[in-house]
C-alpha cells in the first residue's frame, strides 16, 4: 500500500486557489434576481448525479450538487469542493484536498467520508451508474483525514483530475442517502448553489438558492426549468418573454433569433463530433483507399452551411478543436470527387455492389438529412448506396454487435467527450479495446501500433510530451480514415438580452448562478 | 341496471388481460435493448448487463410476464425503468392534465359542433350549411401540429394574448383545447347534421309540426332528442381517443399529459410505463363506452339493460 510519504520531488502539485479566486470574488450585492425561467426540451429522469446520461441533467445536478473541480470553458481547472491535488510519480495515487467547512444543504458536513461514500457508490457494480466507464480507472478511495482523500488507480490515467470535474463525482449528502435510499434520485441533496424546491413531472423543475452555499451568494434566487418539448414553442416563449433562456433552439431559426434585438444567441463549439463510421474490418470499407475516397467525395463545408445553418464546423482533426490534444491535420480531405473516383479505381472498387448506410433519426441535429446528403455525394461518384433510417433504440442495438455479426458498413454517429481532453475521443472510439461489443467504437478500428501510442498517452504525465503523443495518434487515425470526418457541433443557447454574465461551456452546459439582469 | 354495470365492469378484466398479453409480448418484439438506451451511448457492456439484470430483463420472457401479472393483481404496475418511480405515480402525475385537456376540448367541440350540425340540418344546402361544412372540413384537414403552431404565432407572438405553452392558469388551456377541438368538432358537426336531417324527415317530426308546436320545440325536443344516439356515440369515441391521442397537441403546447409520457417511454423502451399507460388508456376507453351505453338508456327509454 502506498503512502503519501513515498511521494518524491517529482510530484506534481497543483494549487488552484489562485486560479479559482475569481469564483469567490463574483460580485453579488445589489444584483438580486427573483427568478430565471429556462425552457428545456425534456424532463429529468433522475437527479442523482451518478445516474445521468444527458448533459442537461448533469447541468442541473451541477447546480444542486456542485463538483469537486470545474473545467472552465477554456479548459482550465478551477477548485470547487476540492481545492488541490498531488499525484504520485507512477501516476497511480492521487491525493485530493477538500475544501474545509463546507456543508450539504441539509447541514451534513461535506467531508472526506462523504466524498469517499459518493465515489464508492459510483464504482460499486451493483449501482446503476451509466457513465461508470469514465471513472473505470479508480481502484480504491481512502480517507486520509477529514479533508483529504486518496484515490488509487488501476492504471495511470493522465487526464484523471479533469475527470474529477465530472458530475458523476459530485458528492451526495450521506444523510440523504440514509434517509431516502435510492429515492435520493428524486430528492437530491448536495453542496451546490441551489436546492431542489419542486419537481412537477413533465411540467417544471424549480430550484431555490442555497443560502448556506460556501461560495458567493448566487444572484438568482429561483431557477425554474420549464419543460417545453417543441422547439418552436420554446422559441416563441422566449420571444414573448414567458421564458428567459431557450435551451437548444432549432439551428434553422438561429439567424432569426440573432436578428431579434432582445435576444442573445451563444454558440460555443461543442466537444461532439459527428461522423460516418466506415467499417475497418468488414465489407468494401476495409480498403483504406475506399475510405479515403469516401472522405474526398463529400463536401463538408456545404453540409455545414446548407443543412446545419452553420451551427457546426467541418472537422479538421479527429477531435474537436477545443480539446486538449487536438491538432489540426496538415493534410485535409477537401471536396474532390475526381480524386475520389480515382482512388476507387485504384482500389478496384466494385461499382455494382450496393453500400449499406444507416442513420438514426432525431438523435443528432438533422442526422437524417446529413445522411441523405452523404448518400447523394456517394452516388455522385458512382457508388450505389442504400440508406436505412432507425429510431435510436433499434439503431444502437445494431451498433453493438461484434465484428462476426455486424452488418454495418457506413453509419452515422456522434461522440461527445465529457471532459476537455482528447483521450475520450481518440481512445474511446479508436482503441481496439472499445470495439463492439466491449464499447461503441463501431468502426472496429484495430491498429496495434495506434493502441500502443494511446496506451503511452495515458501513462505520460508531462502535458507537453502527452500533446506530442496525441498528435502522433491523431495523424495515424486521420490517415487511416475509419470515419468520414464530418463536423463538430456547436452548442446553441438563446437568452434574453437583459441577461449578462451567463457562463456557457463547450461541454454543452450553462451556469446562470452569477448572472446580472439589466 | 346495477347488474348490467357490474357485468360490464367484470367483462373488462379479460379484455385488460388480453391487452396486457398482446402488449407485453409485442413490446418485447421491438428491436432495441432498454438497458442500452438507459445506460446511454458511452456505457460499458458490463454496466449495461447490470442494468439489464436490475430491470429483470435477463429472465425468461414467460417468467417476466408472470411477475408482471402477479404485480398487476396487486394493482402494482411496477417501476419505471427510466425514473425508477412507481409507474402509477408517473401516470397519476399526468392523468389529471390529460383529463382536463380532453374534457375542455370535447366540451368546446360539442358547444360548437352540435349547434352547427343542427343549423346545417335545418337549413340544408344554404350558405350557412356550406359555411359550417367548410369549417368542419378545415378543422379535419388541418394537421394538429401545424394548427397549434399557427395559433401560437397569432395569439402568443403577434397578439400576445395567450401563453404559448405550459400550465398554471386558465389561459394556458385555451390554445391546446381549441387545437384539439378543431379536429373533433368536424366529426360532431357532420354526424349531428346527418342524424338531424334523418330525424327531421321522420313522421313524428311532421306530427309534432302539424300539432302546431313551435319550430324550436320540434327541433330540440323531438328531432334532436332522437338524433342524439349517434352523436353521443361519436362524442364518446372521440373523447376516448382524446384521452390517449393528444400527443402532438401536448408536445406543441408543453402540456404535461400522458401522451408525451407514452411517446418518451416508447423512445426509451421503458416497458413498465408503456404497459401501465396503455392499460390505463384501455380501462378509460372501456369506461367511456360504458357511460355512453348507459346514456343510450337515459336518452331513449326503449333501451333497457338487464
Amino acid at each position: 500500500m502506498k503512502k503519501i510519504g513515498i511521494f518524491t520531488k517529482a510530484f506534481v502539485f497543483m494549487s488552484m486557489l489562485i486560479a479559482g479566486a475569481g469564483f469567490f470574488l463574483v460580485p453579488s450585492a445589489g444584483a438580486q434576481i427573483s427568478e430565471l425561467r429556462i425552457g428545456i426540451g425534456i424532463d429529468a429522469d433522475t437527479l442523482n448525479p451518478q445516474e445521468h446520461t444527458t448533459t442537461l441533467m448533469q447541468n442541473m445536478s451541477d447546480l444542486i450538487n456542485d463538483t469537486l473541480f470545474y473545467q472552465t470553458p477554456d479548459g482550465k481547472l478551477e477548485p470547487r469542493l476540492a481545492t488541490g491535488y498531488k499525484v504520485s510519480k507512477d501516476g497511480l495515487i492521487y491525493t485530493i484536498s477538500l475544501r474545509k467547512g463546507v456543508k450539504f444543504s441539509d447541514g451534513t458536513p461535506c467531508d472526506a467520508k462523504a466524498v469517499k461514500l459518493t465515489l464508492d457508490r459510483a464504482i460499486d457494480p451493483k449501482m446503476r451508474v451509466p457513465l461508470r466507464f469514465a471513472i473505470a480507472m479508480i481502484k480504491e478511495v481512502k480517507v486520509v483525514d477529514d479533508h483529504t482523500i486518496q484515490i488509487e488507480l488501476k492504471y495511470p490515467f493522465a487526464p484523471f483530475v479533469p475527470t474529477l470535474s465530472l458530475t458523476i463525482c459530485s458528492p451526495i449528502s450521506p444523510a440523504a442517502i440514509e434517509k431516502f435510499g435510492e429515492d435520493v434520485r428524486q430528492n437530491p441533496v448536495g453542496a451546490g448553489p441551489y436546492i431542489l424546491k419542486e419537481w412537477v413531472k413533465g411540467d417544471r423543475i424549480v430550484m431555490v438558492r442555497n443560502e448556506n452555499y460556501y461560495g458567493s451568494k448566487p444572484t438568482v434566487a429561483r431557477l425554474t426549468f420549464k419543460i417545453v418539448p417543441e422547439t418552436a414553442t420554446r422559441e416563441a416563449m422566449l420571444r414573448t418573454g414567458q421564458i428567459d433562456v431557450c435551451y437548444k433552439p432549432l439551428p434553422s431559426n438561429v439567424a432569426a433569433l440573432k436578428a431579434d434585438p432582445n435576444i442573445v444567441v451563444e454558440m460555443p463549439l461543442s466537444t461532439r463530433t459527428i461522423f460516418m463510421g466506415l467499417n475497418y474490418r468488414k465489407g468494401v470499407t476495409q480498403n483504406k483507399m475506399v475510405r479515403q475516397a469516401f472522405n474526398y467525395a463529400i463536401d463538408k463545408k456545404a453540409i455545414v452551411s446548407k443543412i446545419l445553418f452553420d451551427t457546426a464546423v467541418p472537422m479538421d482533426g479527429p477531435v474537436s478543436s477545443i480539446l486538449f490534444g487536438y491538432h489540426k491535420m496538415g493534410h485535409q480531405y477537401e471536396y474532390n470527387p475526381e480524386k475520389a473516383k480515382e482512388l476507387l479505381k485504384k482500389a478496384n472498387f466494385d461499382f455494382t455492389k450496393t453500400v449499406s448506410m444507416r442513420t438514426p433519426q432525431g438523435r443528432y441535429l438533422f442526422d437524417q438529412q446529413v445522411s441523405e446528403a452523404i448518400q447523394a455525394y456517394l452516388q455522385a461518384i458512382g457508388v450505389k448506396a442504400e440508406l436505412r433510417t432507425y429510431d435510436w433504440p433499434t439503431y444502437v442495438a445494431g451498433l453493438l454487435k461484434p465484428i462476426e455479426e455486424t452488418e454495418l458498413e457506413v453509419f452515422l454517429l456522434g461522440w461527445g467527450p465529457l471532459i476537455l481532453d482528447a483521450d475520450m475521443g481518440l481512445y474511446g472510439q479508436f482503441h481496439s479495446s472499445v470495439n463492439p461489443p466491449k464499447g461503441l467504437g463501431a468502426a472496429h478500428y484495430n491498429n496495434p501500433e495506434y493502441d500502443k501510442i494511446m496506451d503511452a498517452s495515458r501513462l505520460e504525465q508531462d502535458p507537453k510530451k502527452r500533446l506530442e503523443i496525441l498528435k502522433k495518434a491523431s495523424e495515424m487515425v486521420w490517415d487511416d480514415c475509419p470515419w468520414m470526418w464530418l463536423h463538430v457541433e456547436k452548442f446553441v443557447i438563446a437568452y434574453s438580452k437583459k441577461i449578462k454574465g451567463m457562463v456557457v461551456t463547450s461541454t454543452e452546459k450553462f451556469y446562470p448562478t452569477y448572472i446580472k439582469m439589466e | 341496471m346495477f347488474q348490467y354495470v357490474l357485468k360490464r365492469l367484470l367483462s373488462t378484466l379479460p379484455v385488460l388481460l388480453g391487452i396486457s398479453l398482446l402488449l407485453f409480448f409485442m413490446l418485447r418484439m421491438l428491436p432495441g435493448d432498454p438497458a442500452q438506451v438507459l445506460a446511454g451511448q458511452m456505457a460499458s457492456p458490463d454496466d449495461i448487463k447490470i442494468i439489464r439484470h436490475q430491470l429483470g430483463l435477463d429472465r425468461p420472457i414467460f417468467i417476466q410476464y408472470g411477475f408482471f401479472l402477479s404485480r398487476l393483481a396487486r394493482f402494482d404496475l411496477g417501476r419505471s425503468a427510466r425514473t425508477q418511480n412507481p409507474v402509477i405515480k408517473e401516470i397519476w402525475a399526468r392523468l389529471p392534465n390529460t383529463m382536463l385537456l380532453a374534457v375542455a376540448a370535447i366540451s368546446l367541440a360539442c358547444l360548437f359542433g352540435i349547434p352547427a350540425g343542427i343549423i346545417s340540418a335545418v337549413r340544408p344546402y344554404t350558405w350557412i350549411d356550406y359555411l359550417f361544412n367548410s369549417m368542419a372540413l378545415f378543422g379535419i384537414s388541418m394537421p394538429v401540429f401545424w394548427l397549434g403552431l399557427m395559433l401560437v404565432v397569432i395569439f402568443s407572438i403577434m397578439l400576445q394574448w395567450l401563453p404559448a405553452g405550459g400550465t398554471g392558469s386558465w389561459k394556458h388551456i385555451v390554445l391546446p383545447s381549441f387545437t384539439l377541438a378543431a379536429f373533433v368538432v368536424a366529426f360532431i358537426t357532420r354526424i349531428t347534421r346527418a342524424s338531424m336531417i334523418e330525424t327531421l324527415s321522420q313522421d313524428y317530426t311532421t306530427t309534432a309540426r302539424s300539432k302546431g308546436l313551435k319550430e324550436r320545440v320540434v327541433i330540440v325536443k323531438h328531432a334532436l332528442k332522437n338524433a342524439l344516439i349517434p352523436i353521443i356515440t361519436v362524442v364518446g369515441l372521440q373523447f376516448g381517443l382524446l384521452l390517449g391521442g393528444a400527443v402532438l397537441t401536448e408536445t406543441v403546447f408543453a402540456w404535461p399529459g400522458l401522451g408525451r409520457l407514452i411517446v418518451d417511454s416508447i423512445l426509451a423502451r421503458d416497458y413498465p410505463v408503456i404497459q401501465g399507460t396503455i392499460l390505463i388508456f384501455g380501462l378509460l376507453y372501456i369506461l367511456v363506452n360504458l357511460v355512453v351505453d348507459l346514456l343510450y338508456a337515459y336518452i331513449d327509454p326503449r333501451i333497457r339493460y338487464a
